[in-house]
């Protein structure tokens, strides 16, 4: 658990994910339940970035819920690293939606939330925090209070403060959605700059295909509700990618061969 | 190591503080300063046209009042002073309203974590918060009589629900995502617990605070007025029995501060608690 401080600098270890027949029902009083997951088996590779893909209702944030041990699966296998998920762990580090930072705690307070918690603060933690703020760009905001944030500020601060904890796994559950066109564009450029130098392993859940397209080297497609594996998609784009190469013929066509799946 | 995101908005400084909200602060003190001028000079030439200081005397003669009577007692036989009476109305706030507190925390708190518990206070507590706590002004005598007892009981019957709803509501709306990043980031869920839950109702059950403090000035003087032998609100209806008007507003100016003064407090405890307030 405290391994963290004795490890080099900025050494992940990425872990796979391994899911097989996943099923999830929520319960409805007196009603039957609604299946949210029928079945998802998938593979995530050490390293690799795999987007989640589908329409809303599908049952992909269920499965991000089920990876990062918020909610349990009713049957099935789900192995993260070789481990079965019992529960929340700060070796699957999760980004939401909204970036959820403790509005009472500075920049800096809030990326040593966990290892604090943990009881695993080190001087060594606290020079890696002060490299990861330089990281994503927030040095000088580092006394600042979430509301004193721009939104992608925040966003950037919630990276760090799961970065902190060295996941082997980062488990993001559409988090630029809630950012405007801009921002989200910067946040993207930002997210695929850090992965192609620290190479983790990324279940990206996403509704945009663009997003998809451009960020993951898979993209599994959900069916509609009851969601379970569609198709996996192979992303044949080079990498290190950048943003600009969303203006390619290559990236149009793989936006078009996930957009068939997706409408199939 | 570079900087990944020096070009996303880095020009968006987030450097608290500076000169300009330090003047800005100042500047808005002179106002209230000078609005409460205004509405003092506006009395002064009110009671100067009336010319009778039984309806309004002047703020010269009530300074004057206020002042003697701040270590003459009033009346003079049995009466106390001014300040004896701020004392004794303070004391019985202090002690109600930390009781009240203290209960409706703990009440709000197990109502939050445990349903039983919040099914079966719910309905009382939905009874119990629209009722005036004066109208248990004369029960209460007959339990407790005149005493301090049945002041303290007031102010915490007063205090009580409006604490209890106050942390339920706070404690109810902390957002589930964030004890999840908490659970996440390796906090275990007794850490979680204390740490985030908690800690997030903080602001709301200070808020809940400062209503429960307004509303326990009123059961007070309300309560001195109909069965006490001291404190203000005693102090305010003597001194009207006996056509006494300066000294009616040296009671009500009285009252004025102590209540500006405790939710100063509160307003300094809201302040240290949650920094979107700040300004």
């Amino acid at each position: 658990m405290s391994a963290v401080a004795a490890e080099p600098a900025v050494t992940d270890r990425p872990t796979g994910v391994r899911l097989r027949d996943v099923r999830k029902t929520f319960s409805r009083r007196r009603r039957p339940g609604r299946p949210a997951l029928d079945g998802v088996s998938l593979d995530v590779e050490p390293g690799e970035f795999l987007c989640l893909l589908g329409p809303s209702g599908c049952g992909k944030s269920t499965l991000l819920n089920i990876l990062a041990g918020f909610t349990r699966a009713d049957s099935g296998e789900v192995l993260v690293g070789g481990e079965p998920v019992t529960g929340p762990g700060h070796e699957r580090g999760v980004l939401f939606q909204t970036p959820n930072l403790f509005p009472w705690l500075t920049t800096w307070q809030n990326v040593l939330y966990g290892p604090k918690a943990r009881g695993a603060l080190t001087p060594r933690v606290r020079e890696e925090a002060a490299e990861l703020l330089e990281t994503v760009g927030l040095a000088d905001a580092r006394d600042a209070y979430p509301h004193e944030l721009s939104g992608g500020m925040r966003h950037r601060a919630a990276f760090a403060r799961v970065l902190i904890n060295r996941p082997g796994v980062l488990l993001m559950d559409e988090p630029f959605g809630a950012l405007d066109a801009i921002t989200r564009a910067n946040m993207q450029r930002f997210l695929l700059e850090l992965w192609q130098r620290h190479r983790t392993t990324i279940v990206f859940v996403t509704h945009d295909v663009e997003e998809a397209a451009l960020l993951g080297d898979r993209v599994a497609v959900l069916s509609a509700p009851p969601g379970g594996t569609k198709a996996v998609i192979d992303i044949d784009l080079p990498r290190p990618r950048s943003y600009e190469d969303t203006d390619t013929l290559a990236f149009v066509n793989a936006k078009r061969g996930i957009r068939e799946v997706l409408e199939r | 190591m570079t900087t990944t995101a020096e070009h996303a908005d880095a020009a968006v400084a987030a450097v608290p503080g500076g000169a300009r909200p330090r003047r800005r602060s100042w500047r808005r003190l002179g106002t209230g300063a000078g609005a409460l001028a205004l509405a003092l000079a506006i009395w002064e030439v009110a009671a100067l046209v009336i010319g009778d200081a039984v309806t309004l005397p002047t703020v010269t003669e009530t300074a004057d009042t206020f002042a003697t009577y701040l270590t003459k007692p009033y009346p003079e036989v049995q009466g106390k002073t001014l300040l004896e009476d701020a004392l004794i109305s303070t004391g019985r706030i202090l002690a109600g309203f930390l009781l009240g507190t203290a209960a409706g925390l703990l009440l709000g708190a197990a109502m939050a974590g445990v349903r039983v518990v919040r099914e079966l206070a719910d309905p009382i507590i939905g009874v119990m918060r629209p009722l005036p706590p004066i109208a248990f002004i004369p029960l209460l005598v007959v339990w407790f009589g005149i005493g301090e007892t049945s002041k303290i009981a007031l102010i915490f019957f007063g205090v009580l629900p409006i604490v209890t709803v106050a942390t339920l509501g706070a404690l109810d709306a902390v957002p589930p995502d964030l004890l999840n990043a908490s659970r996440s980031l390796g906090a275990s869920p007794f850490h979680t617990m204390l740490h985030v839950r908690l800690r997030a109702a903080v602001p709301g059950v200070i808020t809940g605070m400062r209503i429960a403090m307004g509303g326990a000035w009123t059961a007070i003087i309300a309560a001195e007025m109909i069965a006490a032998t001291g404190g203000v609100g005693f102090l305010i209806l003597q001194a009207g029995n006996y056509l006494q008007t300066p000294l009616i507003f040296s009671g009500i100016a009285e009252i004025a501060v102590l209540g500006f003064a405790f939710d100063g407090l509160l307003r300094l405890l809201l302040r240290l608690a949650d920094p979107t307030v700040r300004r």
